[in-house]
């Protein structure tokens, strides 16, 4: 066993032996910031949170495809289609807990940016991933109107996005650990509000596709998730060390 | 100094040894002290006052339609159920999570023994906020008068859905210390709810009645106010969900670290008998068929259940004619003496009429699965009748549970005023009065039905709308105006004398329910 290794540089810091010129600085740059990425995913489960995001997709495609839906009308058929999105944006709310806490807060110059794409990268693969389930399904069906998603893209799109927005809010209200909590609960509220016909545009799934209130509402949770996550970050665990 | 003290000491008898040593005991109570539910709580109290709680005020004041929703189709279990699953996840992952398993493996106490105290107690606050929260809705329900009694037995298939789906959470937990395990949890029971309602909108018997949120057979009608809640697929539900918590929680003993041989025997043990009780629970549901009251299971059934529950009767008095009802629809008593006086006051001295008004049980009757409300048609014969004359001297029997009664519904387009309920009693009197049945009745029944009404304040021209929002009125009618032969002809027979009306009544009446009369023989 040698010590030869120690004396290698990590990546990014700056030359040690005479001045690189600034194509070898750049790659030096672009080794470290992928490096920081992919630690940065990996810390935050981002992986495995991709696989479930798939797995979600899946589950869209074959409740499309067999026509799980509930009966009772067209506010009844997206409850399934909805409770996936729910937990597509509770996985992506639950991967902004860190592990490191203060120091990493302390040290990560570039932590804000890295929580503010990770958040927004997630939350486009999910919509890519169920959008793909739901286009599987209405193919795979002939393209038959009951293998169709409720609402569409357009909808899909919406739920998601300010589902995901309230996880965000979860997670910096109470911790990344428990940014499920935002979007189940809105779950229950939108159930409810299913059921029994209530239209406000806070409770935007009620809504029709291209209802502006709607869009506006979602919009606002979405863009308070990310400013509060990337500004702020998830609150930081008391006495439990968190997950992992 | 006495000889006792120089006997020889006798070997004591040994100490009967505690079912549950005391340190278990102290083991449950800082898990209870250290547990993560009570932070949950409060959400799940905002979310049990507006899913289960807000949208049951709006409907009538009877139990078996207040419950409907929150209990019967597993309201309460859908607004605990997730979170206390995610919860539970989180319990049960602490060990994982913290690296502590190998740790506490070498403790003294075997793993699964302190595996099950920490489920216990998240099962136990868990259970407790049920039992508060819905202890909490019945209270203000009992303050409201909510008539007829509470269906005890549903609350008791709440309280171990809870016990059941913190017990499957818990082993999501175990085998996955994940910071995922929660959502997945979470998600994962709220998606077994909502593909359970989803059976049950479908699945009206066979094994599906086994599932916490399908309501079919045991919330329609008069369960809890003319007969008691049937506690037959309770009973299999709650054997079901205790089945699949047995199961699942001997399932997180089977591993090496669990514990000794003997102690991983006895969590194979339970899982296996986990399972036999939720396979027979299934099977016993299975084979469920729906009666009068309610669905039984001949496996479980008892008699008893059967008999009706005993009341003293609010009477009242409609055109001098007795009307006496449940006590349970006595705030109703004046909207429905008011609503039949004028009838009752028309048809005063004919043959066949009422001598007496009495409510009685409305039987169950199957179908899609509904709220309670008007029973679905089913067969040729027509639906039944909410009034109907019977007996000599003539009674007539009030099957309110298949009314909206007026003031909130909930389950209906609108809360119903009291012009709309008078004009559906008085419809379905008139109905029920010219012998018509279940069937819409032969024209000069009808004519005779229609000049009943206006006697009694509905014009002519309101009578289509009337019988169009009475549910399952046989022969509805598809124009909204009143016109054709049978309204001219019950018009002539309207503006004869009221005298004449009644004489010509008094002398046809027999004739008329024969069904032997055509419109040319009215007057």
């Amino acid at each position: 066993m040698t010590a030869a290794g120690l004396h290698r540089p990590a990546p990014g810091s700056p030359p040690v032996h005479g001045p690189a010129g600034p194509a070898a600085t750049l790659r030096l740059r672009a080794a470290a910031g992928w490096r920081l990425t992919r630690l940065y995913l990996v810390s935050r489960r981002v992986p495995m949170a991709l696989v479930l995001l798939a797995g979600l997709g899946v589950l869209l495609w074959a409740a499309l495809r067999w026509r799980w839906n509930i009966a009772g009308g067209a506010a009844a058929k997206q409850f399934i289609p909805l409770t996936i999105e729910t937990g597509a944006a509770a996985l992506i709310a639950v991967t902004t807990y860190g592990p490191f806490g203060e120091p990493e807060r302390a040290a990560g110059r570039w932590l804000p940016v890295l929580r503010l794409a990770a958040a927004v990268a997630l939350t486009a693969i999910a919509f890519g991933l169920l959008s793909a389930g739901a286009a599987a399904a209405h193919i795979a069906d002939g393209g038959a109107a009951a293998g169709v998603l409720p609402g569409g893209t357009i909808a899909l799109l919406r739920n998601l996005a300010g589902m995901t927005g309230l996880g965000l809010l979860s997670a910096v209200a109470l911790g990344g650990a428990f940014g499920w909590v935002g979007p189940m609960a809105y779950l229950v509220v939108t159930e409810a509000a299913l059921a029994h016909g209530s239209v406000t545009p806070w409770v935007w799934p009620t809504r029709p596709p291209f209802d502006r209130g709607a869009a506006v509402c979602a919009g606002l949770v979405i863009a308070a998730g990310l400013v509060l996550i990337t500004v702020r970050g998830p609150r930081e665990p008391g006495g439990d060390p968190g997950p992992a | 100094m006495t000889a006792a003290t120089s006997a020889p000491a006798r070997p004591r008898a040994p100490r009967a040894a505690r079912v549950v040593p005391l340190s278990a005991w102290r083991l449950l109570r800082v898990e209870l002290r250290r547990n993560a539910m009570p932070w949950i709580l409060p959400l799940i109290a905002a979310l049990f006052w507006f899913d289960s709680y807000r949208p049951s005020i709006q409907t009538e004041p009877l139990y078996v339609i207040r419950t409907f929703w929150n209990l019967g189709q597993g309201g309460t279990i859908i607004d605990f159920g997730p979170f206390v699953a995610a919860v539970a996840a989180w319990m049960g992952s602490r060990d994982g999570r913290r690296r502590l398993a190998d740790l506490v493996t070498a403790t003294p106490r075997p793993r699964w023994t302190a595996q099950l105290a920490t489920w216990a107690a998240t099962a136990i606050w868990a259970v407790a906020a049920y039992l508060v929260f819905v202890g909490v809705m019945f209270a203000m329900y009992a303050r409201q008068g909510v008539g007829g009694a509470p269906p005890w037995w549903w609350v008791a298939v709440g309280v171990t859905g809870v016990i059941a789906f913190s017990a499957a959470g818990f082993a999501v937990g175990v085998f996955w210390p994940s910071r995922f395990a929660a959502p997945v949890a979470a998600f994962g029971s709220a998606l077994i709810l909502l593909m359970s309602s989803r059976t049950g909108f479908t699945h009206t018997s066979g094994w599906a009645m086994i599932l916490p949120t399908n309501s079919n057979g045991n919330f329609q009608n008069d369960s809890g106010i003319s007969y008691p809640w049937l506690p037959d697929l309770p009973i299999a539900r709650i054997m079901f969900l205790a089945g699949i918590a047995a199961a699942v929680l001997g399932v997180t003993g089977l591993p090496a670290r669990a514990g000794g041989p003997g102690l991983r025997r006895a969590a194979a043990v339970i899982a296996v008998a986990g399972l036999a009780l939720a396979g027979t629970a299934t099977g016993l549901a299975s084979s469920a068929r729906l009666t009068a009251h309610g669905m039984a299971i001949p496996g479980l059934h008892d008699a008893a259940s059967d008999a009706p529950i005993a009341y003293t009767p609010v009477c009242g008095h409609a055109a001098g004619v007795p009307v006496c009802l449940n006590p349970a629809y006595g705030r109703w008593l004046p909207a429905i003496t008011g609503a039949l006086a004028p009838e009752l006051a028309e048809v005063a001295g004919l043959p066949g009429a009422p001598a007496r008004a009495t409510q009685v049980a409305t039987g169950y009757t199957g179908g899609p699965v509904a709220p309670p409300g008007p029973p679905v048609a089913t067969g040729a014969a027509g639906p039944p009748q909410a009034l109907t004359l019977t007996g000599q001297p003539a009674v007539l029997r009030l099957s309110l549970g298949m009314l909206n009664m007026p003031g909130p519904c909930g389950f209906c387009d609108g809360p119903v005023n009291g012009t709309q309920f008078a004009g559906q009693v008085r419809l379905m009197f008139a109905h029920a009065f010219v012998g018509a049945g279940s069937a819409p009745g032969s024209p000069a029944q009808r004519a005779v039905q229609a000049a009943l009404l206006r006697g009694a304040g509905i014009p002519f021209a309101a009578q289509p709308l009337v019988m169009g929002h009475t549910d399952n009125f046989p022969g509805a009618p598809r124009s909204k105006s009143a016109t054709g032969p049978i309204y001219a002809a019950a018009r002539r027979f309207a503006a004869l004398p009221a005298t004449a009306r009644h004489a010509w009544l008094a002398a046809h009446l027999a004739a008329l329910r024969a069904g032997q009369l055509t419109l040319k023989d009215l007057p």
